[in-house]
């Protein structure tokens, strides 16, 4: 298996009874019929990060493809509206092609817009443009108990009632089935580059790079921007320049963890990897992907980024090890919160954090 | 013991007030509404700000917070009474961590002088609201403020990274981390923008920006609104999007220069003030493109500069416009609205019918690039009948707002001053939404009643079965 082959993502199992509803009020319907029989559902975009959270069983699967496409693309505005199961690398292509970008995730496989943000999923630009979750500027979601609901609206700056669509970032699934969102977008740049080093450059090196990841291999900083100021930038870091963003592969491995510490930890975190351990670290971020077999060694560093208030959380593959670690203080709070979105706890019941 | 002798058990003679002048004053904020503090109470830690939310609680009364007070839309109004908590002494900048980019903060902070604070580490607060020179980041954390630089680095849940939150069962924690991606879901991202109707923070962690190398800042002047904001578009879709790209209207612009001196070009319709940041070589070509573009859509001057203070003077000048508009009228109502970028030309259009409609003076400054608008009416409140058409033709402007696809506020909040308006963009299952989500938060609603919120949001019993949209129960 080539590492990008790892992460395409995954149909549901085999004889798995799946929904395919073509919009909200047919999602609602089979929602409110699951609540009343008291079935676990399922949530499937691409599939491409089951193994994140905990392993949840469930009695029925619905299926966000029949949700998916462009509904509204205003590029002067520079806002799309997409249905939950629009492919990430097919809306990412359309909207190239038109000069712009959602800066989602840059090796989606599968992965889908809904998916994308349910898992609050952030890609390697985040260090100069921010991660997923600042780009959800409205989300539509049907509840557990059928509610078809919207948050935020549809324009890049926003203050009007609670942030549903950061609340729903990352939810997994918990507060609802996301139907469509509202993405903000940006221009694509004149210019990119990479300009591959041996060594780390000080952060004060750069003003704003794009991406400084590390890999056993060496590091590669990414750069976007007008061209003269790319051409400018890779001169003055020196190392071999490539045109245009060449990413590292995914990280390869049966088991694959993802280290979230304060930034400045993050040195000491890739420090701590045992010889020939395989690994992409996003400086400046605090985040480094690693694979890695050896529980101890695994729960070690746990211990370690918890104390830092991080955390070690499994992306991929299967253990016998917490795949998220020591949940949130807030649980309670949180507990409340979902049952106030699906009180039947009917939606990706026990895949967060805590169990809930 | 009555709720004055506890909290001044608490927090001594000189840390509570119930001063009539002084309830007066903690009574409002810089809008138009009033409400009628009971306490106003002055804690200097968390531990007293979590005392004060057991005992307020236990007397079953309102908690305010509120930070200074620069709010237009009446979120820091005492409009049920009860406490009103200060947090203008919790004002200490604790460590900066300069790896990290990120420094702990109390709420009481002044905005701008965090950003003076951690200048000579090169270091910047990147939310800079017009007020920043007295508003509180507390308040900033309340209201997701913005400001002419959040265009390219977004509002404040951009650039804060946890909050300490005192909930209402007097509990302590913190949302957030300086680690990425934090476990379980985003409640750093739900409390700010609550305005203070979900918990009291007590501490923030906010992510500090590199000060950028170099800097260009451009004005440009137009013979019709439609060329600057064609210009605005043009900048975008030629693959820019500036620090800041704020316009002016003429009224606005006249106001400014005769109290500025600082020789804007005033015959124009339109000025533009855009900047740009970065590399040397970025902001040149970035500058180079913003003058393209501006030539192809007729502006009728374009000044470029780099020098400190020339960019200090254009700056002062949209700052500090709102304020400059007071020797035009004794009061001003001023709205914050957002629409489409595209749909910027169309709206102001109406609303300068609205104004003319009800013959009030208007003026427009306003976040172009991100289509926050602050249409502007003088007037004298002391005129009664002139004040009930500025209320009438400001509801109208929402409106037109609404129904160009935009939302009730890009930065000031809802507060009072739009709750009503709240069903314009949302059904009454939205609605309940969100007061499901306040409820699980403060189910006592201690926490600044009645904002945000319209009365009667929470429509449905937990778990009963849905109602259809559009339809009250």
């Amino acid at each position: 298996m080539s590492p990008t082959e790892q992460v395409v993502g995954a149909a549901p199992p085999e004889g798995a009874e799946i929904v395919t509803p073509t919009g909200p009020d047919e999602l609602a319907g089979f929602l409110a019929d699951a609540t009343e029989s008291a079935l676990r559902v399922a949530v499937w975009g691409g599939g491409t990060h089951r193994d994140l959270g905990y392993d949840t069983s469930f009695d029925v699967v619905v299926s966000t493809a029949g949700m998916s496409g462009i509904e509204e693309w205003i590029p002067d505005d520079l806002t799309v509206v997409v249905g939950a199961g629009t492919s990430v690398a097919e809306l990412e292509a359309e909207l190239n092609s038109g000069g712009q970008t959602a800066l989602l995730p840059e090796q989606p496989g599968q992965a889908t817009v809904g998916g994308v943000v349910a898992t609050g999923s952030s890609g390697y630009a985040r260090l100069r443009y921010g991660p997923t979750r600042d780009r959800i500027l409205e989300v539509q979601a049907v509840t557990g108990d059928s509610r078809h609901i919207k948050g935020g609206g549809r324009v890049v700056k926003n203050v009007t009632g609670y942030d549903l669509p950061r609340l729903y970032t990352g939810s997994f699934g918990s507060l609802g089935v996301i139907t469509s969102v509202c993405l903000k977008l940006w221009p694509l740049t004149e210019a990119t580059a990479t300009v591959v080093l041996d060594e780390v450059p000080p952060q004060e090196a750069v003003y704003r790079p794009r991406a400084v990841l590390q890999t056993p291999e060496g590091t590669r900083v990414l750069l976007s921007g007008t061209r003269r100021e790319v051409d400018e930038i890779a001169r003055r870091l020196g190392g071999e320049r490539l045109e245009g963003l060449h990413l590292p592969d995914p990280v390869p491995g049966a088991t694959v963890w993802s280290a979230r510490v304060p930034p400045s930890m993050l040195p000491a975190t890739v420090g701590r990897f045992p010889p020939d351990t395989s690994y992409v670290a996003q400086h400046g971020v605090g985040e480094v992907t690693f694979s890695a077999d050896d529980l101890e060694f695994v729960t070690d560093l746990r211990t370690w980024a918890e104390e830092a208030g991080g955390a070690v959380v499994r992306v991929r593959g299967h253990s016998d090890l917490d795949p998220w670690g020591t949940p949130p203080a807030t649980l309670e709070l949180q507990r409340r919160i979902v049952a106030a979105f699906d009180p039947a706890r009917i939606l990706e019941r026990g895949r967060l954090p805590g169990g809930l | 013991m009555g709720l004055v002798e506890e909290l001044t058990a608490l927090l001594g003679e000189e840390r509570l007030t119930v001063d009539p002048f002084a309830l007066f004053m903690y009574s409002t904020d810089a809008g138009a509404s009033r409400g009628s503090a009971d306490i106003v109470v002055f804690p200097e830690t968390t531990q007293e700000v979590a005392e004060i939310v057991r005992i307020v609680s236990r007397h079953d009364v309102p908690i305010v917070a509120r930070g200074a007070g620069t709010g237009l839309a009446a979120g820091a109004v005492p409009s049920e009474g009860g406490v009103v908590v200060s947090m203008t002494r919790m004002n200490q900048i604790e460590e900066v961590d300069v790896e990290n980019r990120t420094a702990w903060v109390g709420p009481g902070v002044i905005n701008l002088d965090l950003s003076v604070a951690t200048s000579p580490l090169g270091l910047h607060f990147a939310p800079d609201p017009s007020s920043q020179s007295v508003c509180t980041v507390g308040g900033n954390v309340a209201n997701n403020s913005g400001g002419p630089h959040c265009l390219a680095e977004g509002s404040t849940v951009a650039h804060v990274l946890a909050l300490e939150v005192v909930l209402a069962d007097g509990e302590t924690v913190t949302l957030g981390s300086s680690a990425p991606d934090p476990l379980g879901l985003d409640l750093r991202g739900v409390m700010i923008g609550s305005e203070g109707t979900l918990g009291l923070v007590t501490r923030i962690l906010v992510r500090l920006l590199p000060n950028p190398p170099d800097v260009r800042t451009l004005l440009l002047a137009f013979d019709t609104v439609e060329d600057a904001a064609a210009t605005v578009s043009g900048i975008i879709a030629a693959g820019v999007v500036p620090a800041a790209l704020e316009m002016m209207d003429q009224a606005m612009a006249v106001a400014v220069e005769n109290w500025l001196h600082g020789g804007l070009p005033v015959e124009a319709a339109a000025l533009l003030l855009a900047e740009v940041v970065g590399e040397t070589a970025a902001v040149e070509a970035e500058a180079e493109l913003i003058r393209r573009v501006g030539t192809e859509n007729r502006a009728r001057s374009i000044e470029l500069t780099a020098d400190e203070e020339k960019r200090a003077m254009l700056w002062k000048g949209r700052k500090s416009a709102f304020g400059a508009v007071a020797q035009t009228a004794p009061d001003y109502y001023l709205h914050d609205t957002v629409v489409p970028r595209t749909r910027l030309v169309e709206t102001l259009t109406q609303i300068y019918e609205i104004a003319e409609r009800h013959q009030l003076a208007i003026m427009n400054v306003f976040h172009a690039g991100d289509g926050n608008l602050h249409p502007l009416i003088a007037y004298d409140a002391e005129d009664h009948q002139q004040t009930e058409r500025v209320k009438k033709a400001a509801s109208e402007m929402v409106e037109v707002c609404v129904s160009r696809g935009g939302v009730l506020s890009g930065e000031h909040g809802i507060g009072l001053e739009k709750r009503d308006y709240m069903p314009m963009l949302f059904t009454p299952t939205d609605l309940d939404a969100q007061a499901r989500l306040k409820e699980c938060f403060d189910p006592e609603g201690i926490f600044n009643p009645t904002k945000i919120l319209p009365l009667g949001s929470r429509c449905f019993d937990l778990g009963s079965r849905p109602v259809p949209d559009g339809a009250w129960v």
